[in-house]
């Protein structure tokens, strides 16, 4: 009687609390307004704005304005893609941890760049490339896959049909290849760092497992090629 | 409407039998002779895979490169560009117009015939 109606109560208040307890996700209501995080906008004179930015002044000063997330930064070193690799890197929600990882692997390859730039001969030195954000930057690009493979089921058999993917997906995979080939293919005792700035620089230079694993993607691709009927999209 | 009630005269008259000919009724419509306000439901056509041919010509540049990406960047980019086409016009297609192969999907007919029915009575 007593226990019963409890347990069902206490059953009932936790599945009507995730409706009141924001979890995972945000509910603002929706007259709350974007931050505005970069500087050169604030830092405009008034007679340059146009009239629409005059008009989000104004609605500025009378709406409220959410909070800015903490991932969200106006310093000139941030990089949405970097953040995104750290995120990507992450356990169990250990952010700091990832984030030295990742200023420990930009450190590494600028040490390895710097290496071989001090080494070559004077007509070599302006091709090193040194700044670890371009060589990031070219080795994702260089990783990213052009076309996917995805199930189609017909008549009963499941087909591998190439697909193009979009933009986010091909960076996601880039990104997940790259992690997941240090972790697991590679010696035990080696720290994460040194394993990433190998990996950053081969395939800045288009060759090592991440592109050898895109290249391996491609060619079933264009095994298939035959099935790319199947799609309807 | 159930089936409709014609006056008696009509159903003798056409059935001959004041010609001595007489026939099987012909009149028998099992339902109203007037257009109904829905359309059957029909499995909609799937549409066409897009992009085929940029594909495949960028796949013929891969096999002769052996997969090299730099080399083929040109059939890369109309490859990219077709992509890009195709989901922008996936996502202005008007649902309310005709579609690609000039047809409207049973539904949305349905609709139409909804907002102007027939009208089978006197007003």
């Amino acid at each position: 009687m007593a226990a019963p109606s409890a347990a069902g109560l206490g059953r009932r208040l936790r599945a009507w609390l995730p409706r009141i307890m924001p979890v995972r996700w945000s509910r603002y209501n929706p007259s709350y307004l974007e931050p505005e995080v970069k500087k050169e906008s604030h830092q405009k004179p008034l007679e340059e704005l146009t009239e629409e930015e005059r008009e989000l002044m104004e609605l500025k000063a009378v709406r409220p304005i959410k909070a800015a997330p903490p991932s969200l930064s106006s310093s000139v070193f941030s990089d949405p893609m970097i953040s995104k690799f750290t995120n990507m890197m992450m356990k169990s929600g250990n952010k700091v941890l990832a984030r030295n990882l990742m200023s420990q692997t930009l450190e590494a390859i600028k040490r390895k760049q710097l290496e071989k730039y001090h080494k070559a001969p004077e007509n070599e030195k302006e091709t090193i490339e040194c700044n670890p954000y371009v060589i990031f930057h070219q080795a994702l690009k260089n990783c990213q896959p052009i076309i996917g493979l995805s199930n189609i089921t017909r008549g009963g058999k499941t087909y591998q049909v190439p697909v193009p993917l979009t933009d986010n997906r091909k960076r996601f995979l880039a990104m997940k290849w790259l992690i997941t080939e240090c972790r697991e293919n590679k010696h035990r005792r080696t720290l994460m760092p040194e394993k990433l700035s190998q990996e950053l620089l081969q395939a800045f230079n288009n060759e090592g497992p991440v592109i050898k694993r895109k290249h391996v993607l491609h060619k079933m691709a264009e095994a298939n090629r035959a099935y790319a009927h199947f799609r309807w999209w | 409407m159930a089936a409709p009630s014609y006056p008696a005269w009509v159903t003798r008259w056409v059935s001959g039998q004041w010609r001595n000919k007489k026939r099987p009724p012909t009149l028998r419509p099992p339902r109203a002779l007037a257009l109904a306000d829905k359309v059957a439901n029909r499995r909609e056509q799937s549409t066409e895979a897009t992009c085929i041919t940029e594909m495949s010509v960028m796949m013929a540049c891969w096999k002769q490169n052996d997969f090299n990406d730099v080399p083929c960047a040109e059939e890369i980019r109309a490859f990219y560009d077709c992509v890009a086409k195709a989901e922008k016009e996936r996502r202005n297609q008007n649902e309310d117009t005709l579609s690609s192969r000039g047809n409207l999907p049973s539904s949305k007919v349905n609709k139409l015939l909804k907002r102007f029915p027939q009208i089978t009575h006197y007003v």
